[in-house]
């Protein structure tokens, strides 16, 4: 009788552990999970490489929407800004120095913002918006509050709108509107995909890929995977030689180029006479 | 499909366009006996290239495209063995002397503004000098009256200076008896401006070897690769130890469209007479020197720029 009672307390215990244990996992739900996933987690740099691009896709709630960020390693990057020398030519003239800036930047957001959710707290039109999302600690206004510069002197705000215009140029730094795209809502919650762009300049090493989920102006979950890429083939073993083995590889480049230009002066033999 | 991976420039270059740039410098390089680092890396740096790898593999492939042309000129009789490796310890002397300035400018703050302001007066100097030149030496061929020849009896006045100079030599391929120490003074001196402007300076040597040490332009083209072959070959491996700077597979790439280039331009000068040779070089001194004016005097369209190398 007493073992009954027992294995009965101990079923009610696990009744209720079950029961709050799904309770928790639908409240996460409702507030705006999400997951991500890559079609790949490394990618190989190759002899014939020219950039790539690479699915990214998850599930979100129904009700939040999801941006994405691609961030590359934080480094010190000393700059040269440009100014007139004697109210005439324009030269490369002060030193500044960016601390603790990212080597990548990108950002995808979603082709229609639901609900307004990333409007509510900004007021200001939708492409002010995707750039200067800095509620939600992301976008380049959030990255210049996050970065030092040296001179203190120096116009922060300025220097860094340049450089990113540079890093734009070059392909690593960019804002993707309207390139996270959604499929049909089941369950209260809904599928997104976007096609993240690897530019070639974006260079063998680790970097960040993470879906923010937003509601109502506010980020309200986020999940993030690696995403590495690395030297393969001729182009590691080129890099491999040029770090590691350095003399020598100078003097084999010099004495291909040597071996090449006597290889061209004998094929064209006779092809020459004085002038 | 078409790019190749550039491992140490850290970007893809489309191969044809390379091998195009490769061929255009080369044929330069045959036709004027210049090296064409002062057109190679500013064409590589527009094409996405960092301006310390761009300067270090253009370095690498003058070593290939001077190799070709060296060889061209050498069974053409072209090269002045002794002028060249006088001109080549003067220039190695001069180069390290450069560096130092390099230095000490960079200490001041203000290495690059002359570096670009040495740029355009140098250029503009030498070709203007050159075209002016060449222009009075056609209206001379066709048969019209040079204006003035001021310059001649100046001329005379330092020969009998540099005839009364120690180490007096005779130069066969050159056809002058001259003082050693003259082509060691100018090695030394373009070999302080080579460094500075960071080139291998072909494009100071010619003028220096046709107007002040009076050579002939054939044996000028032959004996400039020459001198410019070892300078590369010096320049390549310190940069590639000490740097890392030096990009192979961009350097092979420039090397297959140089040297063909190189053997074309060898083939294309045959045609052309001294003083046609002379404008085509001023024209592209002069072109040049007006790009980079105009590069200092326009608004620059993003005012930051990576640090990294002059």
């Amino acid at each position: 009788m007493k073992d009954i009672h027992i294995n009965r307390i101990c079923c009610t215990l696990i009744c209720i552990a079950v029961v709050c244990l799904s309770w928790c996992g639908s409240a996460s739900a409702a507030e705006g999970a999400v997951s991500l996933k890559l079609a790949h987690t490394t990618l190989r740099i190759t002899t014939f490489y020219n950039g790539t691009t690479l699915k990214a896709s998850g599930i979100v709630s129904a009700d939040a929407d999801v941006l994405l960020h691609v961030i590359g390693v934080k480094k010190d990057v000393p700059l040269k800004v440009k100014g007139k020398v004697a109210g005439l030519l324009w030269m490369n003239k002060t030193d500044v120095e960016l601390e603790n800036t990212p080597t990548v930047y990108m950002i995808y957001t979603p082709e229609k913002v639901g609900n307004d959710l990333l409007l509510s707290q900004l007021d200001m039109d939708y492409n002010a918006m995707v750039k200067d999302v800095a509620l939600l600690g992301i976008g380049y206004k959030a990255l210049v509050g996050d970065i030092k510069i040296t001179p203190e002197s120096a116009d922060k705000k300025f220097v860094f709108g340049e450089y990113v215009k540079l890093m734009e140029k070059s392909g690593v730094y960019g804002v993707y509107n309207g390139t996270v795209n959604y499929g049909p809502i089941r369950d209260g919650q809904k599928s997104f995909m976007v096609t993240l762009i690897i530019p070639p300049k974006m260079n063998a090493g680790t970097y960040l890929v993470e879906a923010i989920a937003v509601r109502d102006g506010a980020a309200i979950a986020h999940a993030d995977k690696k995403l590495t890429i690395e030297l393969s083939g001729l182009p590691r073993l080129i890099a491999s030689l040029s770090y590691k083995h350095s003399l020598l590889f100078g003097i084999m480049a010099v004495a291909i180029a040597v071996a090449a230009g006597l290889l061209i002066g004998v094929l064209f033999k006779g092809g020459g006479e004085a002038h | 499909m078409f790019h190749l991976y550039l491992p140490i420039a850290g970007n893809s270059v489309n191969i044809f366009l390379i091998l195009g740039l490769g061929g255009f410098v080369g044929l330069l390089s045959g036709i004027f006996g210049v090296g064409g680092g002062f057109l190679m890396t500013p064409l590589l740096m527009m094409f996405g290239i960092p301006p310390t790898v761009a300067a270090a593999s253009d370095s690498n492939q003058i070593v290939g495209a001077s190799t070709s042309g060296t060889v061209a000129h050498m069974r053409l009789g072209n090269v002045d063995i002794p002028m060249g490796v006088i001109l080549l310890i003067g220039g190695v002397a001069g180069g390290t002397v450069g560096v130092q300035v390099i230095k000490l400018l960079k200490a001041m703050g203000n290495a690059d503004f002359l570096i670009a302001i040495t740029y355009v007066i140098m250029l503009g100097g030498v070709g203007g000098y050159m075209f002016w030149e060449s222009l009075q030496g056609m209206r001379h061929d066709n048969g019209m009256p040079i204006e003035k020849k001021k310059s001649r009896p100046v001329v005379e006045g330092r020969k009998s200076f540099i005839q009364r100079l120690p180490f007096q030599y005779r130069f066969e391929k050159s056809g002058c008896e001259i003082s050693m120490l003259l082509p060691l003074a100018f090695g030394i001196l373009v070999g302080v401006l080579a460094a500075i402007m960071g080139v291998g300076g072909g494009f100071i040597m010619v003028p220096v070897m046709v107007y002040l040490l009076r050579m002939p332009m054939h044996v000028v083209v032959g004996t400039s690769l020459f001198q410019i072959l070892f300078t590369c070959v010096n320049v390549t491996i310190m940069q590639a130890w000490s740097n890392h700077t030096v990009d192979f597979v961009l350097a092979v790439l420039l090397l297959l469209g140089s040297t063909i280039g190189a053997q074309a331009g060898t083939a294309v000068s045959k045609r052309l007479n001294a003083d046609q040779l002379k404008i085509m070089l001023a024209s592209l001194v002069l072109l040049v020197c007006v790009k980079m004016m105009a590069g200092l005097l326009m608004t620059p369209s993003i005012m930051v720029s990576l640090k990294g190398g002059h």
